[in-house]
């Protein structure tokens, strides 16, 4: 257990007297696919913001590459946070519609200070090449792009914090099945290129079978089975 | 191009175009709907298979520009010959008025029967579709329902007129798998009750595989391949298809990559010459990039493509390489 | 039980409830409020002979509770309210009471009847959008409910009155009275009521039930019907609003036609310093608008059944009315044009010979009755409307901006300020702290604030429901980055542009002020203020009240016309709402049908 990238104990989260969560543990070595599936409103998308911390569980414990998260005050987190990133269900609504792709690429550089006017270029330049995006897509707006285009700037978004893990909450859903593919080959590459652990959340089984090398299942806010 | 025989249709689509602004989305296309069959239609985003669905029941958006021809006009007895069962079930229902009043509605706006009869008839209804106590149920609004139950009442409101032609436009788009399943149990269940057929719309591939007798693939406002449904999904002969079942999760060999088509389907008004799929297409000669195909007659069925005979089975290979060697959308559109 | 007490009380129920008491603290504060000594109009109202000598004065301050300061002034006020006291006038030394209640049933008759004509308007406006399903009367009801009043009420006066002597114009004798009055108070609100329903029904439309009924063979008829039953419920408390606004309104076309009811009463009180009877006729006003609240919600009730709560609460929003960018250009022009010409000419000579002349090429709009130029006046008068518009929008923007991250705040005080109409607030802040521009820029300044602050918040809650927002979180970003990198930015521009929008409305809304002398004072050239001082010529000299009336006429014009362009143009996806929904915007565009 000791080499896992994430284990989750006995998460609770609760929205007012609604327990949205409830006593989930998983863990997830670097490298691996974790999927959650269950139905809608199944507690997949509240675990997969307390795993992030951008909803605080009311209790239990997140501990990622040997720290646990859920007792450390937002400042101490923050230095943290690059190491974990999500990718949404909607990929036009995950990136800002004010801001061309380039800029919203280049934005975790910026905010995590690794930014420099000679080298920062050429990194959002070789992230959107490795996302399959000719760079020139850079200069676009997100609703200048197709589903899949924007969801593919929003993995390289993610990718520019350097991430170990990706908290992917239903990444393809809402893609047309031919352009879904090229996406999750995409995230299959990374991963064999990068080591990524994913925590995968998706609703469709045949996709979860494919995809993922675990599958935990999960029912009002319990895990069922994985 | 042979159409199909006109004798066994129930409804004849022939020539049909559809055009925004003078920018065409669906581009000539030609099928039947035969009695008491189920017939879907599959595509991607923007194929027009939606908009076909709508032209068939005359609720075109007003901007619309049509042409081509759909025998019987079935659409002037919209409710009693045909309906439509709307994407999306669970807000199809009017959050301010009753369910009961609203199949009422639809009873009485296409029999002129009393107040009273038409109230039975909503209750009968849900009764039919499984809702327990539809006499009290009918009474209620649609907030007070289950989304299973909302499901279920809409299916009843487009099938209470018993009409020919059930038209279900994406009913389980967005829905997790439980739900989806229900609401295709129950679509399936009524159809049969009412002796309608039922036209799918729909690029949910399991469904068409579960249900539909009869499968229209489109790409970019044209058919590409109709025919049977098993034996189209079966052994496509058009690579679009063959591509878009290949591309299917639960159609992948074992191996981490799926096979993919490349690109992105083109936007109408900004379509390649020749064959729309043509950029996408591994199989793509010459000729494809000169003429559009024709839908000609293979075994049984109508395949609309240059290279048919090329085509392998299966074709998974031929989707596989593609990928390997290319980032799929990477060229600038 | 503890929650749902806090459920009704919540942060927007408490800033409803301290504003209501501010705002009635503020009318019992009056006397102290004012700043002048009331003694001498006492005095003067109560024995023209007697001389005003300290001991008279000071006996009158001891009488009136002055000396003990603001809170013992409140508190026997209140106290004297809750016996059914009102105090008693200090001009005429009647009680206030019977005045108030003889005013307030005549203004009730004569809402009565512009409510009646409101209703009739609003559907005829409403019928064109449901026989044809879809298109919109928005901009011509837009334009119905920009229309001020007063500016209506001397249209009226002046074509149907004056020139064609219809109707009588002046008095309370009868029903004919009642006619033109009760025309000039409706037609605007029955363009708001029609305007809001008109706005409504193509969203409605499109609603995906009327998919289903119209697949199902529901009957046009029926469609049209159902789809009025699901608009009316979430408008209903628009409509209570509109019911205050028509208090508002009530004075300024009581004044006009000479009306004596209750807004009347309350303008004559605030000029003549009569603050009791000021008090009592505020607060009949304030009741009424109150009560028109309370039987909205009651309406709402009822027409949404026992069973049904929020579920046909939310309308979907209203698609944007378009209209030519050409139409608020050519108003702009027009406008800036005239305005432009007058500022070249001098306003305040006198020229007694030349008094009320027609157009002619040295005075291009005539003279008024002192001999003044009217297009120089009409020049410099927009200058400093639109001045002082402009400070109260650039100061409504910033406490809307600060506000808009306490939403709570924002919409309670929103509500309330909604319930106040202008004028009411106009009579008050004039009432305390004398007519001027400043206390009329005050007034609507007041009150002008809250509906960009409920902009704003709706929009930061929008951008903080975000999936992109979410992203930058998880990269690490402090809330100073977010704050100012995408928050601000996304809420500043569209709110910006919001206020500049509002911008001819308060300009109306000051020259409404200043029509009824709440306002700039004469001489300043203020259009409302020329649109009230020619009307006592308006026989002799139609074209010096035409031209104010023209130039607001267009100002209205221009403030629904310039909204309806930028809101067609804007494209429909600006920001980007919660995840969820986004799924199934995004499968509905591939579908682009309608009803």
């Amino acid at each position: 257990m000791s080499d896992a990238l994430l284990e989750v104990r006995d998460l609770v989260v609760r929205y007012g007297e609604v327990t949205a969560v409830d006593r989930v543990s998983f863990s997830l070595a670097a490298g691996e696919t974790l999927a959650l599936d269950g139905p809608s409103g199944c507690g997949k998308s509240s675990t997969a913001l307390a795993v992030l911390q951008l909803r605080r569980p009311s209790s239990g414990e997140v501990v990622f590459e040997g720290r646990e998260l859920t007792a450390l005050p937002e400042r101490e987190l923050r230095p943290l946070r690059p190491r974990m990133q999500p990718v949404f269900q909607d990929p036009y609504g995950s990136l800002s519609p004010r801001h061309r792709i380039r800029d919203a690429v280049a934005e975790p550089l910026k905010v995590q200070g690794r930014w420099s006017s000679t080298e920062g270029p050429a990194r959002v330049a070789e992230l959107l090449d490795r996302v399959g995006l000719d760079p020139s897509y850079g200069d676009r707006h997100p609703h200048e792009l197709s589903g899949g285009q924007c969801q593919r700037a929003g993995i390289a978004r993610a990718l520019a914090s350097e991430p170990r893990l990706l908290v992917l909450d239903e990444p393809v859903s809402s893609l047309d099945p031919s352009v879904r593919a090229g996406v999750l080959n995409l995230l299959a590459d990374l991963q064999d290129d990068l080591g990524l652990g994913y925590l995968f959340i998706c609703h469709d089984r045949a996709v979860v079978r494919h995809f993922a090398d675990r599958v935990v299942e999960m029912r009002d806010g319990r895990v069922i089975s994985g | 191009m042979e159409p199909e025989k006109r004798s066994e249709a129930l409804l004849s689509v022939r020539e049909l175009r559809i055009a925004f602004d003078g920018v065409e989305t669906v581009r000539g296309l030609s099928f039947d709907v035969r009695p008491r069959e189920v017939l879907a239609i599959v595509g991607e985003s923007g194929a027009g298979k939606s908009l076909t669905a709508r032209a068939l029941l005359g609720m075109l958006p007003r901007d619309a520009t049509t042409s081509g021809t759909i025998r019987p006009d079935l659409a002037a007895h919209r409710g009693r010959r045909i309906s439509l069962v709307p994407q999306d079930a669970l807000s199809a229902l009017s959050p301010v008025h009753p369910v009961g009043d609203q199949l009422a509605a639809a009873v009485r706006s296409v029999s002129g029967v009393s107040r009273k009869e038409a109230r039975a008839r909503a209750v009968a209804a849900l009764d039919r579709v499984g809702i327990p106590d539809a006499a009290r149920k009918a009474r209620a609004y649609p907030h007070e329902y289950s989304g299973g139950m909302r499901q279920r009442a809409v299916i009843a409101m487009a099938t209470i007129n018993e009409p020919d032609v059930v038209v279900a436009d994406e009913p389980t788009t967005a829905l997790d798998e439980e739900r989806r399943d229900q609401v295709l149990r129950v679509l399936a269940e009524q159809r049969e009750a009412v002796g309608a057929a039922l036209v799918l719309v729909t690029h949910d591939m399991d469904a068409v595989r579960e249900h539909a007798d009869r499968v229209l693939v489109m790409y970019a406002g044209h058919l590409t391949e109709l025919g049977p449904a098993d034996e189209v999904l079966g052994r496509p002969r058009a690579p679009y298809t063959a591509g878009l079942l290949a591309s299917l999760p639960q159609h992948a060999p074992p191996g981490r990559r799926l096979p993919a088509l490349r690109g992105t389907p083109p936007a109408p008004g900004a379509l390649p010459p020749g064959c729309a799929f043509a950029p996408r297409c591994p199989l793509a000669a010459d000729v494809c990039r000169a003429a559009e195909p024709e839908p000609q007659q293979v075994e049984g069925r109508l395949v609309a493509c240059h290279r048919w005979a090329e085509l392998p089975h299966p074709a998974t290979e031929l989707f596989q390489e593609q990928t390997a060697e290319e980032g799929e959308e990477r060229q600038p559109a | 039980m503890k929650a749902t007490v806090r459920k009704l009380v919540g942060p927007a129920g408490l800033t409803r409830f301290v504003c209501l008491v501010a705002v009635l603290a503020t009318v019992g504060l009056l006397p102290w409020l004012s700043h002048r000594d009331p003694a001498l109009t006492v005095l003067r109202a109560r024995s023209a002979e007697q001389e005003a000598t300290d001991e008279a004065l000071s006996a009158i301050r001891e009488d009136l509770g002055l000396h003990d300061g603001p809170l013992s002034l409140l508190g026997g006020w209140a106290a004297d309210l809750l016996r059914g006291d009102f105090g008693t006038s200090w001009v005429s030394g009647y009680d206030v009471l019977p005045s108030v209640l003889a005013g307030l049933q005549v203004s009730l008759g004569l809402m009565g009847a512009a409510l009646g004509v409101a209703v009739v308007l609003a559907a005829a406006l409403v019928a064109p959008v449901l026989v044809r399903g879809r298109g919109s009367a928005g901009a011509f009801a837009a334009m119905l409910a920009a229309v001020p009043e007063f500016l209506l009420a001397t249209v009226a006066l002046l074509v149907c009155g004056v020139w064609l002597g219809w109707l009588p114009t002046a008095g309370w004798a009868g029903p004919e009275y009642l006619v033109l009055p009760a025309i000039a108070l409706g037609v605007p609100a029955g363009g708001l009521l029609g305007r809001l329903v008109a706005d409504a029904l193509p969203a409605v439309l499109d609603e995906r039930w009327v998919e289903l009924w119209r697949g199902a063979g529901v009957s046009r008829a029926r469609i049209a019907g159902a789809a009025l039953r699901r608009v009316l419920p979430p408008l209903v408390p628009q409509f209570g609003m509109a019911a205050v606004g028509l208090t508002g309104g009530a004075v300024a076309v009581e004044m006009v036609f000479a009306v004596p009811g209750i807004g009347r009463t309350a303008l004559g009180a605030a000029k003549s310093q009569d603050l009791p009877l000021l008090q009592g006729s505020v607060l009949a006003l304030l009741l009424l608008g109150l009560v028109a609240g309370a039987l909205a919600a009651l309406t709402r009730r009822r027409l949404l059944g026992p069973a049904l709560r929020d579920a046909g609460l939310t309308l979907p929003p209203a698609r944007p009315v378009r209209t030519h960018p050409a139409i608020p250009l050519t108003l702009f022009t027009v406008l800036a044009v005239t305005i432009g010409w007058g500022l070249l000419r001098d306003p305040y000579t006198l020229n007694t010979a030349a008094r009320l002349a027609a157009p002619s090429w040295a005075h291009p709009l005539g003279t008024d009755a002192l001999g003044r130029d009217v297009l120089a006046r009409l020049g410099h008068g927009a200058a400093s409307t639109v001045g002082t518009a402009a400070a109260i929008c650039a100061l409504s923007l910033l406490v809307a901006l600060a506000l808009g991250f306490l939403p709570g705040i924002a919409a309670g005080a929103a509500d309330i300020a909604n319930a106040l109409p202008p004028v009411i607030v106009g009579i008050l802040v004039a009432a305390a702290a004398g007519p001027g521009t400043g206390g009329a820029a005050l007034a609507v300044a007041l009150i002008s604030w809250p509906a960009l602050s409920a902009h704003a918040a709706a929009l930061v809650q929008e951008v903080r429901a975000s999936a992109f927002l979410t992203a930058q979180r998880a990269m690490g970003a402090t809330p100073w980055w977010i704050l100012t990198r995408h928050v601000l930015p996304s809420v500043a521009a569209p709110v910006a542009r919001h206020a500049l929008l509002r911008l001819p409305g308060i300009a109306l809304a000051l020259a409404s002020l200043g029509f009824l002398g709440l306002g700039a004072q004469p001489p300043a050239p203020e259009w409302g203020l020329l649109l009230d001082e020619s009307r006592a010529y308006v026989e002799r000299a139609p074209w010096a009240a035409l031209a104010p009336a023209v130039a607001l006429a267009l100002l209205a014009g221009l403030a629904v016309s310039g909204a309806a362009a930028v809101q067609g143009r804007r494209p429909r996806r600006t920001t980007a709402g919660p995840r969820g929904t986004l799924g199934a915007r995004a499968v509905r565009k591939e579908t682009p049908v309608g009803a």
